[in-house]
């Protein structure tokens, strides 16, 4: 799998660009993909807010949550997450979160 | 990714593969020759190399390399038919390009037929003899599905769905609660306490299937529908459990699984007894539902199949719902997905209503059934380890859609959906990308 460079570190990704090993993720690098995959070159408390959740979320069951659960425990309405994250849920948020693709049409 | 590089790999589904036994190569054969029906022999024995199916292909168009012709990706094929299949192949295997289906043989299967072909079925218009290439291609992933070699993340999502009842592996209180949710949000919408998503209706006239997807992540589709349906003020209904329209055996190549997966939705139909079983904007869950599952289940349907569109369609042209296509002033352009349009015959609807819903409504060229694959199709986007030729051959529709000059780019599937979205960035189109019943909704005079 191809890795991509992070501060002198070799950080593996798979080829859609999800980090492979999910304990090497930490914050400097979810601004690092958040800008690289993203395009977002400023991560705001509300992006914080959503990636911290998916990210806990994960940690404990192993998989991302639904976008009900983004927004019921963010506060945020759906289009506000679309807006933070333009590649979604998916592709933005929880790929900045640091988590493995999902299953699906995805 | 070095494409050069594809045999030196040390991933562990390429391990698999070069630990293959006789023993696995001739299973997978078996099943292969299960296969060949009369149809498939004689498509065998017709490819002339006329080469006129290279410029139909969009792998071929934006790669330019031989491996991506699909006579060349058919001819993996042949020559492996020819060889265990054919009197001439057997005795004098050079004569007629016979090939040995050993390791490095199967090895090439994978790298061909999962990795550069999206089942598109272009290739089969601009065939002089009119051979169905995808149904052959479809035919040899099959045999490799049954030894266990069909690529990972495509594999997990048919895991994930045969064994979790849908593709993403949606939790029943959470999808119970998404459409709660989303009922709620629907009536403040339009402030009408009376808004319904209606959760395992019996005797609903119409069943409504959705793409986990959606529920997951992009729940707005669903709302449009249920917009559509209530200002209708049709009889329909979700279902608890089974409602994923999705079927990845479609891409496994594996009949036994895509049956089982779409037999779910007939005994959905029958807990509820409802009349028409309606499916989303999906593609391939149209063509594995409306079109293979009889096939693969060796049964006829006991009820009505339609698209959502059909259904809207319908509404539209009985007055059920009026749309002001005012709402709606962005350009808008039709990408049809090949599943639905190409081969699933769901080709005008589409058009009708978008020319309903929106003020402008531009065509790509070449449209409808002649239309170029998004490049997502096929298993395509659950298969990372093909994801840079994917969106590498995804440039012939980000190049139809400049051309076009829309702002917004409507889709009836889900899967067009995703690929179209990564084309979006990678392509810097500046576009958004709807499904056609959220243009429809977004148009509703209530």
């Amino acid at each position: 799998m191809p890795f991509v460079d992070f501060k002198g570190k070799k950080l593996e990704v798979n080829e859609e660009g999800f980090l492979v090993n999910s304990d090497e993720w930490n914050k400097e690098v979810a601004v690092f993909f958040a800008l690289k995959e993203d395009n977002i070159a400023n991560l705001t408390d509300d992006h914080w807010a959503v990636i911290n959740y998916i990210r806990e979320f994960y940690l404990e069951n192993n998989l991302a949550p639904m976008i009900r659960k983004i927004c019921k425990t963010t506060g945020f309405q759906l289009k506000y997450i679309y807006e933070l994250f333009p590649s979604g849920p998916a592709k933005g948020a929880a790929k900045i979160a640091g988590l493995p693709k999902p299953d699906g049409c995805v | 990714m070095n494409e050069n590089e594809t045999y030196v790999s040390k991933d562990p589904f390429d391990e698999k593969i070069e630990q293959l036994s006789p023993a696995d190569r001739e299973k997978a054969l078996k099943v292969f020759a299960e296969k060949i029906n009369r149809e498939f022999a004689v498509y065998f024995n017709s490819c002339v190399h006329c080469g006129l199916c290279a410029d139909s292909c969009h792998y071929y168009l934006t790669h330019q390399d031989i491996q991506s012709l699909p006579a060349y990706k058919l001819g993996l094929v042949i020559g492996i038919f020819k060889k265990y299949f054919s009197f001439m192949g057997k005795n004098m295997p050079g004569w007629v390009g016979a090939k040995s289906f050993d390791n490095r043989m199967v090895k090439e299967w994978v790298d061909s037929l999962y990795g550069r072909c999206s089942l598109c079925g272009r290739c089969s218009l601009n065939c002089s003899i009119g051979i169905n290439i995808a149904a052959l291609i479809r035919a040899a992933r099959g045999a490799l599905a049954a030894i266990g070699l069909v690529p990972p993340g495509l594999q997990s999502t048919i895991e994930t769905a045969v064994e979790k009842g849908n593709n993403m592996g949606i939790k029943k209180d959470d999808w119970l609660e998404t459409a709660s949710w989303l009922e709620e949000e629907l009536q403040t919408e339009i402030a009408d306490p009376a808004a319904r998503i209606p959760m395992d209706q019996k005797d609903a006239r119409y069943f409504y299937t959705i793409n986990p997807r959606e529920a997951m992540f992009f729940p707005l589709s669903i709302s449009a529908v249920a917009k559509l349906f209530h200002a209708a003020g049709e009889s329909w209904t979700l279902a608890a459990d089974s409602y994923d329209v999705t079927n990845y055996g479609l891409y496994s190549g594996d009949d036994e699984t895509a049956g089982m997966l779409s037999d779910r939705l007939v005994q959905g139909m029958a807990k509820l007894g409802c009349k028409t079983l309606v499916l989303a904007e999906c593609g391939h869950g149209f063509k594995s539902n409306r079109w293979e599952a009889p096939e693969w289940l060796s049964k006829k349907y006991g009820f009505e199949v339609k698209s959502i569109l059909e259904v809207v369609a319908g509404f539209i042209r009985e007055g059920r719902i009026k749309l002001d296509p005012a709402k709606n002033q962005e350009p808008v352009t039709l990408h049809d997905p090949c599943n639905l349009v190409r081969m699933g015959g769901i080709i005008e609807e589409q058009r009708f209503i978008l020319r309903h819903a929106v003020s402008q409504f531009i065509e790509m060229i070449p449209n409808r059934e002649k239309n170029f694959c998004c490049g997502g199709g096929g298993g395509q986007l659950a298969m990372t380890q093909f994801s840079q030729r994917r969106l590498k051959a995804g440039g012939v529709k980000a190049e139809q859609i400049r051309k076009t000059g829309a702002k917004i780019v409507a889709t009836p599937c889900h899967n067009c959906i995703d690929q179209l979205m990564e084309l979006n960035k990678h392509y810097q189109l500046d576009v958004k990308i709807k499904t056609v019943c959220e243009l429809a909704a977004d148009a509703l005079v209530l």
